[in-house]
């Protein structure tokens, strides 16, 4: 008897395959038969009658970390197809951790992910300081597979303590770091993260900032011996220096035999080149036997603001630049006085209502002080109902509500549909960079790869069904050489989503608050995702998710 | 020997979600590149420029305005 049968389903094997009628078999977590009819009993049938059936998706930049400790299922990922996610990029992972040095890493994490500090210290018992240990307290309560990396920064912080932050590291600091990371490896690690970006609570480099090359070197050297990846955040924002990253990750991808990737990359019609010119370096290096592979997101980037910090939104209009850099309570006084609106308002009318017309499009985000009335509310909607211009009704709903009103300006960058498509198409560009799990408070990290179905298949046609199927399935588990993951073929893990590939989409952002402490965070629901299957067992349906905790430590193939 | 010039700089949407601050610098070479920087560099680059709007980078040099940041 089969555990799980689904009937009826268009197949899409994640290699690229014109898809085809198949039913699915799934045994002890497994896919155990594949064919136009199987007529053997099952546990659980699921009828999939005008859905694809697809190998689960895989997200390779996530900072689920903290999440998978008190959510196996990394909600709401999951929902969205994803079966198998990569926690620890950016140099930042748990493990290996001293419990002394658990206050640095946790503020780097409230830093760079905005994870409330009530995480940490309600939401699971902090019981490990080895990587063996955090496999084994997250394993028990996985929905999902996880494919941990290990950060370049608590490993160079486990060696060295605060010196991680302030110097080089001794040839013998070196030796004991490739110890420490062949430890990890053994334990589940599946490759190294590290970082020339992020900084700290305190506004520190974090401590891979601090290496010199001969100990990426040496760190590389040790992922060889497993031929194992290296996730690097480069200096993205100029382009000239991530391509010397390129050229720097394409030496050590040689040298070792690794594979390495690094995120993000954004296109914008500011700087038209900048894709264009990574690319091509790219795909010279790939030419001479490298593996660099570059991640791009797919949702378009938004610009939020309130008013309760400076924000550079403003930064064409001197007048709100001023007003906004004042202390708090003279800037609320300001706002709250007739003559000072009567200046700002002038100013955003003085370009003939180009920026008047520009606010009408912001709109009113969940969360903060925000009242549930006017969420997703457009300020043109708030101010045509008030009977005021734009600008005003800004200033007043967020005098209002003590300035604590986040609005958002939809798609200000990487938004090019005609632009991106390509790019995520192409056969060197790694489709990821989600950044699940973290900017909690920020926006929403879920739903790209519904987006990737709704914008990029169906509205846009830059990929074929099947083609973005296997970007974010076969491609990153041959990238990432995940062990039996990203196929629909017999004897591959039973990871399995069944979508309308006519609705299939990310829904609208909003607020939710689950996190620890009541904290809150932007989500977005999954839109036309029938099921998901992780290791043969129904991990969500459209009714919710299931008990089913058979998510993994994923094996290196 | 000239120096290096901001030729415009424009607000774009940053990795984080923020509005961020985009510079572009034609430098001693001739060459002209991009930097995206952070909403406080940004600021504070418009402080040492003193510039009170975007507008107003443009055409000064780069140089003088990176060590009074660095300054500060």
């Amino acid at each position: 008897m089969f555990d799980i049968l689904i009937k009826g389903g268009s197949v899409v094997d994640g290699e690229g395959g014109t898809p085809y009628r198949a039913d699915v078999a799934l045994k002890d977590g497994r896919i155990a038969q594949i064919a136009p009819s199987i007529t053997g009993e099952a546990r659980r049938v699921v009828d999939a009658n005008g859905a694809v059936v697809a190998p689960g998706f895989i997200d390779p930049h996530t900072h689920f970390d903290v999440q998978l400790l008190w959510d196996g299922a990394a909600r709401p990922a999951l929902e969205h197809g994803i079966t198998t996610v990569v926690p620890g990029n950016c140099s930042l992972s748990l493990a290996p951790l001293k419990a002394a040095d658990r206050p640095a890493v946790v503020g780097m994490f409230q830093q760079i992910e905005e994870m409330p500090p009530e995480a940490f210290t309600q939401a699971f018992e902090w019981t490990w300081e080895d990587f063996a240990g955090y496999r084994d307290a997250l394993t028990p309560k996985l929905s999902v597979n996880v494919a941990p990396l290990v950060g370049h920064s608590v490993i160079r912080l486990w060696v060295m303590g605060a010196a991680s932050q302030e110097r080089a590291a001794t040839v013998d600091e070196i030796r004991a770091m490739q110890d420490l990371l062949r430890e990890c490896l053994a334990d589940g690690a599946i490759g190294l993260s590290t970082s020339y970006v992020d900084v700290d609570a305190k506004g520190r480099p974090v401590p891979s900032r601090f290496a010199e090359f001969d100990e990426l070197d040496a760190l590389c050297a040790v992922l060889g011996e497993g031929g194992r990846m290296l996730q690097v955040v480069p200096e993205f924002y100029d382009t000239d220096i991530t391509i010397a990253r390129v050229d720097q990750l394409a030496g050590l991808s040689v040298a070792h035999g690794i594979p390495t990737t690094f995120s993000p990359l954004f296109d914008s019609r500011l700087t038209p080149h900048n894709v264009d010119r990574v690319m091509a370096r790219v795909e010279a290096q790939f030419a001479r036997g490298a593996r660099v592979w570059p991640q791009m997101q797919t949702r378009p980037i938004d610009i939020s603001f309130s008013l309760r910090r400076p924000s550079l939104f403003f930064a064409r209009l001197p007048t709100w630049v001023r007003t906004l850099r004042l202390p708090m309570a003279e800037r609320l006084a300001a706002l709250q006085d007739p003559a000072t609106v009567e200046k700002l308002v002038a100013a955003a009318s003085a370009d003939g209502g180009a920026t008047l017309r520009m606010m009408a499009d912001l709109r009113v985000r969940g969360g903060g002080e925000a009242p549930a009335h006017l969420v997703g509310l457009t300020l043109g909607e708030i101010a045509a109902e008030r009977g005021q211009d734009t600008a005003t009704a800004l200033i007043s709903v967020s005098v209002e509500h003590d300035l604590d009103v986040a609005f958002v300006a939809a798609s200000r960058g990487h938004d090019d549909t005609d632009r991106i498509g390509p790019m995520l198409a192409h056969p060197l560009m790694h489709i990821g960079a989600s950044d699940g799990g973290a900017h909690l408070n920020s926006f929403a990290t879920y739903g790209d790869t519904g987006y990737l179905f709704s914008e990029f298949v169906r509205n846009s046609g830059a990929m074929t069904l099947q083609s973005a199927v296997k970007k974010i399935t076969a491609d990153t588990a041959d990238i990432w050489g995940l062990k039996d993951r990203g196929r629909l073929k017999p004897g591959m893990a039973g990871d399995v989503v069944v979508f309308d590939p006519m609705t299939i989409a990310r829904g609208d952002e909003r607020p939710a608050f689950d996190m620890p402490g009541d904290g809150m965070r932007y989500v977005r629901d999954a839109i036309g995702i029938r099921a998901v299957m992780v290791n043969g067992e129904m991990a969500w349906t459209s009714a919710g998710y299931t008990d089913a905790h058979a998510g993994r430590i994923c094996e290196a193939a | 020997m000239t120096e290096a010039v901001v030729v415009g700089a424009e607000v774009v949407a940053g990795h984080d979600g923020a509005a961020e601050l985009l510079v572009t610098v034609r430098h001693e070479n001739g060459v002209t590149g991009h930097t995206i920087l952070p909403a406080d560099v940004g600021f504070a680059v418009m402080r040492a420029a003193g510039a009170d709007n975007l507008n107003d980078l443009a055409g000064l040099a780069w140089g003088p305005i990176i060590r009074r940041v660095t300054d500060v």
